[in-house]
């Protein structure tokens, strides 16, 4: 069962269960615990071909014991999305665990991972149950419907659910006083039908600075 | 009680007159009335011996003595802020932690390999504080710095509880440490490394645990 | 109706244009505008999402140039701005501070210029004497960053200068210099040796007089935003030299995780 301690701290009881996690995460816990490392975040050997494949670095770790334990990730807020039975679309790097009966795998994203720098393809989290993941700042939950498509900065951009298609489109136009070139942004827009989830912040982008 | 917690990034203290008060230097923010700051080169009290000591231990924060009559702010580097209360008992806490405390409060310095074996080197080696730690002992409160904000974890014979060495932040009451490694851990770090140990705290009192495996 | 986020009371809030508030704080780090056919300006890099038609064009688009006669006098850093215009709801933030609006009814207040995210056009924007900060004057909304929730206090107060996000009306910001921490042993060692370096407590910005001062819980984080020298002529301070604040941490983005800077301080 997840739970958030304060709005930075995952904890989560344990009955003999197991939960996957960010590999090095947990930062305390009482009762029993076990900790395995696990090869790649998919399934198998073909997950791990995969992953090879698309070089995103996601090191999970599995934990199972009676007890609580406390995951954190460098004062990073933590968000819980309830899965039941769609698909969870998530930069690995802000994913921080998920319940052990969840399927993760890799996703191609096209160009939004060229321009954070974080490789072409995403985390993708599928199944019946928990996943908490990982924003600076909390993030806003964003509805995208058939009559409300969403603009979004790349860099404020953490994860997706539901059935959307994205696009890329070109955000400002930056002519000053002195015709010095501030060049143009990208905005990442989607439309369909599901959620955005958006940080108050902004990584380092190559191309997100509006 | 003389330190108030403004916002979770800021604490506000009363000065009154005879009661000094010791605070990390630099951490001042703003003050109203007269209050001077000193700064202490051998850190609060303690004479030769607590500095001798502080040499050794490499613990140099720089401390200096807040006196007068006023109202001064505390804060620094945009870290979270908790004050603990204590009320008899000794609090074990890195001193680059602390952003200010009662001078009531007895400091002193203490080898933490004495407490658990080798949990003083590993800790040493994982936060790069050296083998001691501060100490405040007395009644007085006391304002710690942790990296996202902190929450506190009770102790009980019943349930002692496993920390990340990195992500522990200050214990106090009847509380014995030692290092452990949970089963499969030390496989997944690595086992040369400092990471492969948990402080294990049994007893009775409370740990503080930040939401980070950084160290300020 | 969608079929996603109908989690109900146990999920996270949902928000769609029509939900979002308006001219309000979604939470403490997000604020949103609407915008109906009109403006505002944006400190580039703080939109972080939008639902509707909205145009974002540099301060500099010969389009605008009558918006940026009447509003924006700042034009050494006309870089950093943009101007939102069109309609639709838009979020703004800045690396996860606290963000707060403020609403200045024929007012005047001077920010430090890398704390202000953005402002309404009715307003007009001004470089302070006082170099990295910018004045706003008249009436309208803003919104600024802090780092933890800003603090309001009335004079006669001290300040840290890197705790210091503003102030309204006070006429004199001066500085101030502690005798007592300047002199003695450890004062002589740092005028002797230049270590140890400045911090708050031998030089503090004072207010005296009527007004309110806006304190954030310190300090060094929040990227300098430059604004550029101002010109060299007789009567100006600081004309002709780059106001370049205090030896900060370069603008570079911060990394979760990478927070204070014990040992610049302590001269590590």
């Amino acid at each position: 069962m997840f739970r958030l301690q304060g709005s930075k701290v995952l904890a989560v009881e344990m009955t003999g269960d197991a939960v996957k996690a960010k590999n090095g995460s947990m930062v305390a816990y009482d009762g029993q615990m076990a900790f395995k490392k696990l090869s790649g975040g998919g399934e198998g050997l073909r997950g791990m071909v995969t992953r090879r494949l698309t070089g995103e670095q996601m090191t999970v770790m599995e934990v199972r014991g009676h007890g609580t334990c406390w995951f954190a990730d460098r004062a990073s807020e933590i968000n819980l999305v309830g899965l039941r039975g769609d698909k969870l679309y998530v930069e690995s790097s802000n994913l921080l665990a998920t319940d052990a009966g969840l399927r993760t795998g890799t996703t191609f994203t096209g160009l939004r991972g060229a321009s954070q720098g974080n490789g072409l393809f995403t985390t993708t989290v599928e199944g019946h149950g928990q996943a908490a993941i990982m924003s600076d700042g909390p993030a806003v939950v964003l509805r995208v419907s058939a009559q409300y498509p969403l603009t979004v900065d790349p860099g404020a951009y953490i994860a997706h659910q539901g059935s959307l298609r994205q696009s890329f489109q070109s955000g400002v136009t930056f002519r000053t006083f002195f015709g010095e070139g501030g060049g143009e942004a990208f905005q990442i827009r989607f439309e369909g039908d599901g959620l955005v989830y958006v940080q108050p912040s902004e990584r380092n982008t190559i191309a997100g600075d509006v | 009680m003389t330190l108030r917690e403004v916002n979770s990034k800021m604490v506000e203290a009363t000065v009154v007159p005879g009661q000094r008060l010791f605070s990390q230097r630099g951490a001042m923010l703003a003050y109203k009335g007269e209050v001077s700051f000193t700064p202490n080169i051998q850190g609060g009290q303690g004479g030769l011996m607590s500095m001798i000591g502080r040499r050794v231990a490499g613990e140099a924060t720089p401390l200096m003595t807040v006196e007068g009559s006023g109202t001064v702010f505390f804060g620094h580097g945009g870290h979270h802020v908790q004050v603990i209360t204590l009320t008899g008992d000794t609090l074990y806490v890195e001193a680059d932690r602390l952003l200010a405390f009662e001078g009531t409060l007895q400091q002193g310095t203490m080898f933490m390999g004495s407490q658990g074996g080798v949990m003083g080197m590993v800790r040493g080696q994982v936060t790069g504080q050296g083998l001691f730690t501060t100490t405040l002992k007395g009644h007085g409160a006391v304002a710690v710095m942790a990296h996202g904000g902190v929450f506190e974890i009770p102790i009980t014979p019943q349930r002692p509880v496993h920390v990340d060495p990195q992500a522990y932040v200050a214990h106090h009451g009847d509380v014995r440490n030692k290092l452990s490694s949970a089963l499969g851990w030390r496989d997944m770090v690595g086992r040369g490394s400092g990471e492969a140990f948990q402080l294990e705290l049994s007893g009775n009192g409370m740990v503080y645990v930040q939401a980070s495996e950084e160290k300020l | 109706m969608s079929a996603y986020g109908a989690a109900g009371a146990a999920g996270p809030v949902v928000y769609d244009p029509m939900t979002l508030p308006v001219d309000d704080n979604v939470n403490k780090y997000t604020f949103c505008v609407e915008l109906k056919s009109g403006q505002w300006f944006l400190q580039k890099g703080k939109m972080i999402a939008y639902y509707g038609a909205i145009d974002f064009n540099g301060v500099g688009h010969g389009r605008l140039d009558r918006l940026v006669r009447t509003s924006f006098h700042s034009p050494l850093h006309a870089s950093d701005w943009v101007v939102a215009e069109g309609s639709g709801k838009m979020l703004l933030a800045d690396r996860a501070f606290d963000v707060n609006s403020y609403d200045l009814d024929d007012g005047n207040l001077t920010i430090r210029s890398g704390n202000l995210l953005a402002f309404q056009p009715s307003l007009a924007l001004k470089q302070s004497i006082v170099p990295g900060f910018l004045t706003l004057i008249g009436t309208g909304k803003f919104v600024a960053a802090s780092n933890g929730p800003v603090v309001f206090m009335e004079p006669p107060v001290r300040v840290d200068p890197q705790a210091l996000v503003g102030w309204a009306d006070c006429p004199s910001p001066c500085h101030h210099y502690d005798h007592g921490y300047m002199t003695g042993v450890m004062g002589g060692l740092r005028a002797l040796t230049g270590l140890g370096g400045a911090s708050g407590e031998e030089h503090q910005f004072e207010f005296v007089g009527a007004g309110t001062v806006l304190l954030q819980s310190t300090e060094t984080l929040m990227a300098e935003q430059a604004t550029g020298a101002v010109p060299h002529e007789p009567g100006v301070p600081g004309g002709g030299v780059p106001a370049t604040g205090r030896p900060q941490q370069p603008g570079a983005p911060r990394l979760p995780g990478q927070l204070g800077d014990l040992q610049r301080r302590f001269g590590l």
